[in-house]
């Protein structure tokens, strides 16, 4: 197999034992909701993405129609815009036919994995690619399991709630390398808790996200500046002006 | 299965494959200006915390709440990723804590 897709394959794994068992509680809340066991697999093999999946089976099975389900899923996955083009300048010429499978699988794992260390994507669609169709692969199989034989494992034991949370902020951490993504990580984690509760949908995610990477842009640019002023130097590059912890 | 099922799960997939895949067609052609440069930097970071901190500390109906079991088996992880950089061994570890204090 080619080296590409197997590095890609094993950076999903910890992926994939978060995805099977929040799989397997999707599939048994879709039959709940009156999905067949077909649907319950199609709606994750046709949509592939998880939040939005929770909130429709919960609106289906709350009566909603079709339409309302499809504006909500819109708005729950719009964040995704501002992962796809924080990622994209990596993907510099690559051909549509790379392009179209690596943003269609675009997840906030998938993405956070890829962006813990850029040097391994740059050039390697197919990495992304494997690494993607096997978090994908995941996400199929745990709600057909789910959904065939309820949950196999209780969903609140063995530690499975914090699963995500943990892989989260295992790759939050290396994020954190200046002081500035510091102050970044801080204010959207303010953010997030302040509109968590005031935003449906979860559009605090895009509303933290924004607004802090904003605020990073005014730290990096008063940077800039206050570095210039004194001696009129030119403006340093972004590297020059972010402070190592 | 249902066809109002299948236009449901149609519709969703298009409109979750737009915001994923139109700035990915449109900003991988394009020479991105340094201050856009800049703020793209900071999504990853930001997108993480924002999804880590409210999971850590947001209380049921608002609110932070400081629940034992989920800041240990947070700090754990923390901790550890910041030792060694291992995403199994964190996960494995945050769910371990996370099990053992339930």
């Amino acid at each position: 197999m080619n080296k590409d897709i197997r590095e890609g394959i094993k950076a999903a794994l910890p992926v994939v034992l978060g995805y099977l068992p929040v799989g397997m509680a999707y599939g048994v809340l879709a039959r709940a909701a009156g999905l067949s066991i077909i649907e319950t697999g199609a709606m994750s093999l046709i949509v592939f993405a998880g939040a939005s999946q929770f909130i429709a089976v919960g609106l289906l099975g709350a009566g909603a129609a079709i339409v309302p389900v499809i504006l909500t899923t819109f708005v729950v996955n719009s964040r995704h815009m501002l992962m796809s083009s924080a990622i994209a300048p990596y993907f510099k010429g690559q051909p549509l036919r790379n392009l179209i499978p690596i943003s269609a699988q675009l997840t906030d794992e998938s993405f956070a994995i890829a962006m813990a260390d850029t040097s391994r994507i740059t050039g390697r669609p197919r990495y992304v690619i494997a690494l993607q169709m096997t978090a994908y692969s995941a996400w199929v199989g745990g709600p057909i399991a789910g959904a065939l034989f309820g949950t196999l494992v209780d969903s609140a034991s063995y530690g499975i709630p914090f699963a995500m949370t943990a892989l989260f902020i295992c790759l939050l951490v290396p994020q954190l390398r200046t002081r500035a993504h510091l102050v970044v990580g801080a204010v959207a984690g303010v953010l997030a808790l302040s509109f968590i509760e005031i935003l449906p949908n979860n559009l605090y995610i895009i509303v933290a996200t924004a607004g802090a990477a904003l605020t990073g842009l005014w730290l990096t640019e008063a940077r800039r500046e206050s570095a210039k002023a004194p001696e009129g130097a030119p403006a340093g590059s972004v590297t020059e002006a972010e402070v190592e912890i | 299965m249902r066809w109002e099922m299948l236009v449901l799960f149609l519709g969703m997939a298009a409109v979750t494959f737009l915001p994923r895949f139109l700035p990915m067609a449109y900003v991988s052609r394009l020479t991105i200006p340094p201050r856009v440069k800049v703020f793209l930097d900071y999504v990853p970071v930001a997108v993480l915390s924002a999804l880590v901190v409210p999971a850590v500390f947001a209380a049921d109906g608002g609110g932070v709440g400081l629940e034992p079991r989920l800041l240990l088996s947070a700090a754990a992880v923390f901790l550890f990723s910041y030792k060694v950089r291992n995403l199994w061994g964190a996960v494995v570890l945050g769910m371990a804590v996370y099990w053992v204090l339930g």
